[in-house]
């Protein structure tokens, strides 16, 4: 960030925290996601050292992402339902300051890569341990429920979230390029297998192993609410025990800890059982969800307008997703 | 007179054992990162190179015969299964099955042969 921008958020900080002593430090880029770009910021307010994370869109954003003033909305409403997040502090709608909106938080410590963090033995106290708290703040995140004046950008509620599940996706591949058969054939797989719905609560919808920060005393962040939405709480649980996101470990809840364990906290908090075969339901959902946006994400690289190498292995991840889908459709492996 | 060897899935798999084992060991963090991405382009790229096309024109035949459309049978596929027309229990259910997992195979030979306990 050069000097003119760190020049014009340093007078914005001034006038969102009231302080005229403020003194912006280090500057260092924490993560350049696909969508979000997030920077370390250390400043030093009225004397006083702090640890602030500064979010910001990337140069293209998915069109189904969350702007940054709902994102620090959710994040204000799960950090009062008692989900672990990182506080938020000051948001900026005005793109003068940085050219694009951004959000201060909180920054936490602790590990939130995949790859490293299926490996550890240690972190949250164990991998039961895990994967029972990361269950209970699955949890807490379901006891936020519509109607919300506070997250009125979520629109109304679905009547049928499984469904409408369905009906989304297939749009999704009807604006695509190419026809995607086995797609097609997982989607209609669900379509006549739906369960009834439920009662809607707030979905995170990418909560999984990658997305959620673990220090060794236990969690410290969910973290990337930016496509949260009202849905059926076994769309999270599905999405998180999906085997597309455990990272190659062979523990069924999030590649982390054991599936039991993880139903196990998540039941003590929500005061009721989890429903396995919803929750098998939505894991098969979520090959297909996840196949649809790499899909996108490859096609923004194909379109020549952002070349880039993780954009387009990011397409190859879809043959998997497909073979994935096959298999919890009952396909048989020899043809 | 031909190309001159070695040809491109051997220079592939060259270079990319001299990204891997000579230049990775000396990267850390994004770097790395970057390195064994274009390590894993690099294997896509070679495998694609020597794979054999027959089965996408295969695939394409048989589409055209469970779907009874000459073109774009790949889309009309896709519509049909969408409109249940291969649902479990219908007439041609099984071959469809056949050809999804046929082509779905080949294609993970290629993107992802980890799956078919390749590579």
């Amino acid at each position: 960030m050069d000097d003119a921008r760190r020049a014009k958020l340093r007078d914005w900080l001034r006038g969102a925290t009231g302080a005229a002593d403020i003194e912006l430090g280090a500057m260092s880029l924490l993560s350049g996601g696909a969508i979000q770009q997030n920077w370390a910021l250390d400043v030093t307010l009225a004397g006083r050292g702090e640890a602030w994370v500064l979010r910001t869109d990337n140069a293209a954003t998915l069109a189904v992402s969350l702007p940054r003033s709902a994102e620090f909305a959710l994040l204000k409403a799960a950090f009062a339902a008692g989900v672990t997040v990182p506080e938020p502090l000051f948001l900026c709608d005005d793109t003068g300051v940085l050219g694009a909106p951004f959000f201060i938080m909180r920054r936490v410590q602790g590990i939130a890569a995949g790859h490293r963090v299926v490996k550890s033995e240690t972190l949250c106290g164990g991998r039961d341990t895990a994967v029972r708290a990361l269950g209970r703040e699955l949890a807490r995140i379901h006891r936020i429920t519509p109607p919300r004046a506070d997250l009125a950008f979520l629109g109304a509620p679905l009547d049928d979230a499984c469904l409408t599940f369905v009906a989304e996706q297939r749009r999704a591949l009807d604006r695509q390029a190419l026809p995607r058969p086995v797609l097609e054939w997982g989607l209609r797989h669900l379509e006549r297998t739906a369960p009834p719905p439920l009662p809607p609560v707030l979905n995170h919808n990418d909560f999984r192993t990658g997305n959620l920060m673990l220090a060794e005393a236990g969690v410290t962040a969910v973290l990337d609410w930016e496509f949260a939405a009202w849905g059926e709480p076994h769309a999270d649980l599905g999405w998180f025990c999906a085997k597309c996101w455990r990272f190659g470990s062979a523990y069924e809840a999030g590649g982390i800890g054991g599936r039991d364990s993880f139903y196990a906290g998540y039941a003590a908090e929500a005061g009721q059982a989890v429903d396995a075969a919803r929750v098998t339901w939505w894991e098969l959902a979520a090959h297909i969800r996840w196949a649809v946006i790499a899909i996108d994400q490859a096609a923004r690289h194909l379109s020549g307008k952002e070349t880039s190498l993780e954009l387009a292995l990011t397409g190859h991840i879809v043959p998997e997703l497909e073979w994935e889908i096959l298999n919890m459709t009952g396909v048989p492996h020899a043809a | 007179m031909q190309r001159e060897a070695p040809e491109g899935p051997s220079l592939l798999a060259t270079a990319r054992d001299a990204l891997l084992q000579e230049i990775l060991p000396k990267l850390s963090g994004t770097d790395a990162f970057t390195a064994r991405m274009i390590a894993n382009a690099m294997a896509i790229a070679a495998r694609e190179a020597v794979q054999d096309d027959a089965w996408m024109e295969e695939t394409r035949t048989t589409m055209q015969r469970l779907t009874g459309t000459t073109d774009a049978p790949d889309r009309a596929l896709a519509a049909a299964i969408r409109a249940g027309a291969f649902d479990p229990g219908s007439a041609h259910h099984a071959e469809v099955v056949a050809l999804l997992r046929e082509a779905t195979r080949m294609r993970c030979a290629i993107s992802a042969p980890r799956v078919l306990g390749k590579g």
